[in-house]
C-alpha cells in the first residue's frame, strides 16, 4: 500500500470513527478526539488497533497520550508509515 | 473557571445516575455480615459481587491467623520492608507461594494495584517492548506508563494478534518483549488461552507475565491458577496475584520462575516507597493459601455455582459475555438502563455490581456478577428469582425510569 497522505489518513479515521459517534458530531482536523468527540479511552485504543493493522505500523500507546485531535493522529500516521 | 471543570461531563454521568438512584460506585453497607450476606439500610442482601471466591473472609482459620497476628505484632508496620525491614511473616509468606507456585522467587506487596504497578515497572527498561492485551486491568495500564518503555496492545485473548505484533516490530535492539495478560479477565468473565500465549512469547523470545487476580486460588489443581489448569505453570516467566480475592484478605504477590527476580526489591519505586502489609493481612492469607492448596471442594462448588446461574440467565435470555465461571456479566444495552436494573436488585435484595465505560470492554454496560464457594443452591435461585422478576417489570421500570428523568428535569 502506498504510503497515506494527511487527508487520507484523515478518511480512515472517520471511517473507523463511525461506530463511536452516534450524535454524528462533525469531525474536523482540530476536533479533539476525546475533549470534542466524547469518545472515550478504551474506544481510542480499539480505533488505534484498527489504524495499526490498515496501516502495518505500530502506534505505541506513550505516543498516543500526546495525541489529542485527529489531525495529530492523521499526521502521526504520515510519519509512522513514511519510516517504514 | 475552576480546576475541577474538567470533570464537567463526568459530573452529568454522576447526575444522571443519582436522578434513577444511588451512586452505584459509592456504594454504603452497614455491615457485612458473612461471605454471602451484607446489609444496606437495615435490609440483609445477597452479595454477589464481592470477589470472594472461595468465601474465606469469615474462615475460622484465617480469621484466628489475622487476630492472633494484632495480639503479637500490633496493627500497623508503619513503613516500607525496604526502609523499616520486614516482618518474618511477609517473608514466611512469600516463601509458602513460591513454593506453591513451584517458583524460585516471589515477592509480596500491600495491594494487589501496587502488584502489577511494581512488577511491570520494575522489569520493563526504556529499551524493552510491552506487549499488552487490549482489556488489560488499570493496574496493568498505569504500570506501564512507569516505564520509558514502548507500549502496544494486541487484540484481547488473541495469540495470532501478538504473534502478528511482535513480528511487526522486529528484532528489539538491546531490549526484550514483555508480553503481559490476564488469567480470567474480571469483567467479562472470559479466558486467557495461556498456553498458546506461552508458545508464541517464547518463539519470539519473550517474556510471559500473567495477571492471576481473578484465577489463583480458582482454577488448577492446587489452587495455582489457569496456567496449571493449562499445564504450563513451569513456563511461565511471571505470576502476579492478588490477596483480596480467593486469599480474603488485602494485598498482593508476583512470583516467577527466574531467581534474578529478587533482585526488583531495589528496583520497584512502588514497592520501596510505600509501606509493607500489615500482620493482620499477612497472616490472614497465608492462613488462606493452605485453604487454596486443599480447596479441591470449594472450587468444585464454584464451578457448579457457576454453571447452575449461566445456565439458568441464559434460559432467560439474558445476553452473557463468556462461557460458565466464577464471573458471569451480563450485558445491557445502556448505561442509564444498566444503573436503574442495578437500583432495582439492590431494593430487591441482591448486590452485583455495575460496570459502565471505559471500565469495561467495547465499551459495554453491565451488570457483573461474581460468585463465591460459600453461595449454595438456594442462593443462586434467589439471584435466578431477582433477574427473572428484573425482566418482567421491564415496562414497568422504564415507565418509572423516564418519570424519575422527567421529575428532575
Amino acid at each position: 500500500m502506498p504510503n497515506p497522505t494527511l487527508e487520507e489518513a484523515y478518511n480512515k479515521i472517520c471511517e473507523l470513527l463511525v461506530p463511536y459517534n452516534p450524535k454524528k458530531r462533525a469531525i474536523e482536523m482540530n476536533s479533539g478526539i476525546m475533549s470534542d468527540l466524547e469518545v472515550d479511552s478504551t474506544a481510542v485504543f480499539d480505533i488505534i488497533m484498527g489504524l495499526e493493522d490498515h496501516y502495518d505500523i505500530s502506534i505505541p500507546m506513550e505516543m498516543v497520550s500526546d495525541i489529542k485531535t485527529v489531525g495529530e493522529l492523521s499526521a502521526a500516521i504520515v510519519q509512522l508509515t513514511s519510516e517504514g | 473557571m475552576s480546576i475541577f471543570d474538567k470533570y464537567a461531563p463526568l459530573q452529568m454521568r454522576v447526575d444522571m445516575m443519582m436522578k434513577i438512584g444511588q451512586d452505584a460506585l459509592g456504594l454504603r453497607f452497614d455491615d457485612i455480615i458473612n461471605a454471602t450476606r451484607g446489609r444496606i439500610e437495615g435490609r440483609e442482601i445477597l452479595l454477589a459481587g464481592t470477589n470472594n471466591y472461595l468465601g474465606l473472609t469469615f474462615d475460622e482459620d484465617c480469621m484466628a491467623a489475622a487476630q492472633k497476628a494484632v495480639t503479637d505484632h500490633g496493627t500497623g508496620t508503619t513503613g516500607s520492608r525496604v526502609a523499616n525491614g520486614s516482618y518474618a511473616e511477609h517473608i514466611e509468606l512469600e516463601a509458602a507461594l513460591a513454593e506453591h507456585l513451584g517458583m524460585p522467587s516471589c515477592i509480596v506487596f500491600t495491594t494487589g494495584y501496587q502488584t502489577n504497578l511494581s512488577a511491570i515497572s520494575g522489569l520493563a527498561g526504556d529499551k524493552d517492548v510491552i506487549f499488552m492485551d487490549a482489556d488489560a486491568h488499570a493496574c496493568i495500564i498505569d504500570g506501564t506508563r512507569l516505564t520509558g518503555a514502548s507500549t502496544i496492545r494486541f487484540r484481547h485473548n488473541s495469540p495470532e494478534d501478538l504473534d502478528k505484533r511482535l513480528r511487526r516490530q522486529g528484532e528489539i535492539e538491546g531490549g526484550h518483549a514483555l508480553v503481559v495478560i490476564e488469567g480470567l479477565y474480571s469483567m467479562f468473565g472470559d479466558v486467557a488461552p495461556i498456553d498458546e500465549f506461552v508458545e508464541v512469547t517464547h518463539n519470539h523470545g519473550g517474556y510471559l507475565f500473567i495477571d492471576e487476580a481473578h484465577s489463583y486460588g480458582v482454577f488448577g489443581e492446587t489452587g495455582c491458577g489457569l496456567a496449571e489448569q493449562q499445564g504450563v505453570l513451569d513456563k511461565v516467566d511471571f505470576i502476579s496475584g492478588t490477596f483480596s480475592k480467593s486469599l480474603a484478605s488485602v494485598g498482593g504477590f508476583c512470583a516467577s520462575r527466574h531467581p534474578e527476580f529478587e533482585l526488583l526489591r531495589k528496583v520497584m519505586r512502588p514497592y520501596m516507597f510505600t509501606a509493607s502489609a500489615t500482620p493482620a493481612n499477612i497472616c490472614a492469607a497465608r492462613a488462606a493459601v493452605e485453604k487454596v492448596k486443599t480447596g479441591g471442594h470449594l472450587r468444585d462448588n464454584l464451578k457448579l455455582r457457576g454453571a447452575q446461574l449461566h445456565k439458568g440467565l441464559t434460559e432467560m435470555g439474558y445476553d452473557l459475555c463468556a462461557e460458565a465461571g466464577p464471573v458471569i456479566a451480563v450485558r445491557r444495552p445502556n448505561e442509564a438502563v444498566a444503573a436503574m436494573e442495578w437500583n432495582w436488585l439492590i431494593e430487591n435484595g441482591v448486590y452485583v455490581n455495575l460496570a459502565v465505560p471505559p471500565g469495561t470492554p467495547q465499551s459495554s454496560s453491565l451488570l457483573r456478577i461474581s460468585l463465591s464457594a460459600a453461595h449454595n443452591e438456594a442462593d443462586i435461585n434467589i439471584i435466578l428469582k431477582a433477574f427473572s422478576d428484573l425482566k418482567d417489570k421491564q415496562g414497568e421500570l422504564m415507565a418509572g425510569m423516564a418519570a424519575k428523568m422527567q421529575a428532575a428535569q
